[in-house]
């Protein structure tokens, strides 16, 4: 099985973002697709989930990133959860000037443990870099922690843009080279009998936003 | 590179039937128990309102409604997913309705806006757009449900009228 489609047929890939409400998960998501920023009082608490597709080009090869932004809110916990099926790459999220969005990741990645595959890329981001002088969470200390879970790491600002392409570059990147994700995500999509051209997650919800509804009528 | 149009992501994606029934025992359980707690019915409501079934939407909907009246520290929550449960359904002036509720508490919040879009392109798709053709039960609001009806009544007709002709055939 080749893990990766050949044909110039963009690639779906299935992202994540997760961590303490207000770090700046739907921040990141819109500086990365969007080029954009929102002051703190402009911006809202993300309600459930919010999804974004974002097109990009990675050593020439065409991938289409599915990108689901959940809410931070311990309300919504139990529920998000749903969201980590098919998911190929985590970005999990703090805050470098907020020591308790740091000292939260351990109950995040246990939560990971739950849902998602080993094989999963997962990626620490250390967000709020324009924060200097209040920094509570030192790159070292992060970086430390990042290694321990085996994950990618870097630090950002959604508001001044620094790292955040970079973020996502990277992530989408390990998984374009990690063949198990493919495969797993084979299997996956025929459990779930999404066909898709073999692709999981992303294409499945893609490709039902053309045609709403169609899945199972309207129950009457 | 811009991203595509922004999207509603909780509009189309339902769960599983085991993730909707962990809700549901949840649910049934404190129902038992003479104590559902807000969070365990939000949850259920949100499931529900995210299943492609219309029974299940409207339940989800009125649920919602339940809490919206008595938990206001969640309405703003509960205005999202109602105004989403509504769009499901095809009322879309309903939907519309509660949108605009939380677009009004916050004018910049995104996931309202792009709901608010969907809402927009489902009122011009049932206007133009062949219906399915299902007999929901339903008042006839923005032109989806009423051409859903009358198509329905048409495959009905269809039926009769073949049933008929076999019929004279067969004398």
């Amino acid at each position: 099985m080749a893990p990766i489609p050949a044909a110039t047929q963009p690639v779906n890939v299935k992202l994540l973002l997760i961590g303490n409400s207000s770090v700046g998960k739907s921040s990141l998501l819109l500086r990365f697709s969007d080029e954009q920023w929102l002051p703190e009082d402009e911006s809202s608490a993300t309600i459930g989930v919010d999804f974004r597709v974002h097109k990009m080009e990675i050593n020439g090869k065409k991938v289409k990133l599915s990108i689901w932004d959940t809410a931070g809110q311990e309300r919504f916990r139990t529920i998000t959860s749903s969201y980590y099926r098919g998911a190929q790459g985590i970005i999990l999220v703090y805050d470098v000037a907020n020591r308790e969005s740091f000292e939260a990741l351990p109950r995040w990645y246990s939560e990971l443990e739950t849902y998602v595959s080993s094989s999963v890329v997962k990626i620490l981001v250390g967000n709020k870099v324009d924060k200097e002088f209040s920094r509570q969470v030192s790159t070292a200390e992060g970086e430390k922690f990042a290694s321990r879970m085996s994950s990618l790491f870097i630090e950002t600002s959604a508001k001044t843009a620094v790292g955040v392409t970079d973020a996502f570059q990277e992530v989408v990147e390990k998984i374009l080279a990690t063949p198990e994700l493919w495969e797993s995500a084979n299997s996956r999509s025929q459990a779930t009998g999404s066909g898709g051209g073999g692709m999981p997650g992303g294409v499945q919800i893609v490709g039902l936003r053309e045609e709403p509804r169609q899945d199972a009528g309207c129950g009457c | 590179m811009p991203t595509e149009l922004p999207y509603a992501a909780d509009a189309e994606m339902s769960l599983t039937y085991d993730e909707l029934d962990v809700l549901r025992l949840q649910y049934l359980k404190e129902v038992a128990q003479d104590h559902v707690t807000t969070q365990t019915k939000f949850n259920y409501a949100w499931g529900l309102v995210k299943s492609p079934m219309r029974e299940h939407q409207v339940e989800g909907v009125r649920l919602l409604q339940e809490i919206y009246r008595t938990e206001p520290a969640r309405r703003r929550e509960c205005l999202y997913y109602l105004a989403l449960g509504h769009y499901k359904m095809g009322n879309f002036e309903e939907a519309r309705k509660f949108n605009a509720l939380l677009l009004e508490k916050e004018p910049t919040n995104m996931q309202a806006q792009s709901l608010g879009q969907l809402i927009d392109k489902g009122v011009t798709r049932g206007k133009f757009q062949k219906p399915s053709t299902c007999l929901c039960v339903n008042p006839p609001t923005e032109g989806y449900i009423g051409m859903a009806l009358a198509g329905g009544a048409a495959a009905i007709g269809t039926l009769l009228i073949a049933g008929l002709i076999r019929r004279a055939h067969r004398k």
